[in-house]
């Protein structure tokens, strides 16, 4: 009676685990782009959703940044900043390397949506 | 005994569950230190909070060196090393160190590596972003200057004869990454990748999964793509490219890396080095040196220099692709460049 006992209780565990498992890597993450500014969240934008291009500014006593959204990436499209680097970018749709305006401290990157590299050297 | 059997069953089910249930998700930071935005992606034991902590004791770190290092800063040692019109001052014990590993990188390279080059680079406009041309008189002048060999160390007394001026900023970051991975490591992050703002990447041990990190070198001729992928593990990686900070006039593009020889900006035919070595500051230090040298000659001291464990890829403002032979196995040509060629330097 206690051995069925153990034995129901080690398949209860094996299904849990099992479950566990399968929910755990239940797909592949859907892309969605992070805004921070000095590390801390401002919007996020899940990229796989959007139909129609859609842009908006993000404004703060540093500078102004436009950001333009279409499906399945993002970039800055204008800052007032003195580098531009941020703009000269252009559009990223993975994680690889996220777009950066140091001078207003602003960062977007692509979270989820898998891509083939960790990161980039240059 | 068909009782025990059951137990030990249940028991290793409840051990390899646990290994399920455990966090997966790398713990993340960010923070904006050297001119740049740090990333880093930490994965540790069991303990998440312990990771977290570490994540912070590094954040924290990054933060200090550049308040330590940088030219720019007021209060920094650099700054009042700039300062000292030829006296001698009193620097952190860090910064002494960082400073003697510098000096013996600058000796080693045959001066190829200068971190008193920095009232050239102002002169160029790098650090205001106000470009401007020297003219040769002035720049003849500039390289007059340039000497890291007039620099004394003794113990944690530095000296600079006055009109001097230091910059580690070929090596800042490489350090910074080097004392990143001790952290990590003492927090017990066994997979980790620090990344120093793309020009200084490092990588502790390989992927959770136990698959090497794989990084991706930026085409220098196209910035936004990548023509070759790095597999990493327990490595450091390091790029420097005419294309990181440049202006340009009159048709001519002017590159933040100067020759310390001219004061002017190092025209020896590369666009970009890549070095991959153990260490961090290796990697930050000589991929300076490297560009400045040359492909000929940069190709003889890695001949020369097998001490330094250190790996290399060349792109010439040709395009052409030159790696070493040691990176067998851990380099290959990225999607769209396949089709390039690639000489194997022996």
């Amino acid at each position: 009676m206690r051995t069925k006992l153990v034995l129901a209780l080690v398949l209860l565990a094996a299904a849990l685990s099992a479950a566990a498992l399968l929910l755990r890597d239940g797909g592949t993450q859907a892309p969605v782009a992070r805004i921070t500014r000095d590390g801390v969240l401002v919007e996020e934008i899940p990229l796989d959703g959007i139909q129609e291009p859609r842009s908006f500014t993000l404004e703060d006593a540093s500078g102004s940044n436009r950001v333009e959204v279409e499906a399945g990436r993002i970039r800055i499209a204008q800052a007032d900043c003195p580098d531009q680097i941020c703009v000269k970018q252009g559009w990223i749709s993975d994680g690889t390397v996220p777009i950066v305006c140091l001078p207003h401290k602003l960062m977007i990157e692509i979270v989820g949506g898998g891509g083939d590299l960790d990161g980039a050297a240059g | 005994m068909r009782k025990r059997i059951v137990s030990a069953a249940l028991a290793l089910l409840l051990l390899t569950q646990a290994g399920c249930l455990r966090d997966s998700r790398p713990v993340e930071g960010t923070t904006f230190a050297m001119d740049t935005v740090m990333t880093l992606t930490l994965y540790g034991g069991w303990d998440r909070e312990r990771t977290k902590e570490g994540r912070d004791w590094m954040m924290g770190r990054l933060v200090y060196f550049d308040q330590l290092l940088s030219a720019a800063s007021e209060t920094s040692d650099v700054a009042r090393i700039n300062r000292s019109n030829g006296q001698p001052v009193e620097v952190c014990e860090l910064t002494a160190r960082l400073l003697d590993q510098a000096l013996a990188l600058c000796e080693l390279t045959g001066g190829a590596l200068d971190i008193t080059a920095c009232p050239a680079v102002k002169a160029w406009g790098f650090t205001t972003g106000e470009h401007r041309i020297p003219s040769g008189e002035e720049l003849a002048a500039l390289a007059e200057k340039i000497d890291s060999s007039a620099v004394r160390l003794e113990g944690n007394m530095v000296t600079l004869p006055e009109g001097m001026e230091i910059d580690l900023g070929a090596v800042a970051k490489g350090y910074a990454g080097d004392q990143s991975r001790e952290t990590a490591q003492s927090y017990g992050i066994t997979s980790a990748l620090i990344d120093l703002g793309q020009s200084t990447i490092v990588a502790v041990g390989g992927k959770p999964d136990g698959s090497p990190w794989r990084i991706g070198v930026v085409d220098p001729a196209q910035p936004e793509d990548y023509f070759a992928v790095v597999e990493l593990e327990d490595m450091a990686m390091g790029t420097s490219g005419g294309y990181q900070r440049y202006f340009e006039a009159d048709g001519v593009t002017y590159w933040h890396i100067l020759d310390p020889e001219t004061a002017a900006p190092a025209r020896s035919g590369l666009s970009s080095v890549t070095v991959v070595a153990p260490s961090a500051l290796t990697c930050d230090s000589l991929s300076t040196a490297l560009f400045v040298m040359g492909l000929e000659e940069a190709a003889q001291f890695w001949r020369e220099h097998p001490a330094l464990e250190f790996e290399a890829i060349f792109v010439t403002e040709e395009g052409e692709i030159y790696r070493t032979a040691g990176l067998e196995g851990r380099f290959s040509l990225a999607e769209g460049y396949r089709d390039r060629e690639v000489t194997v330097l022996e």
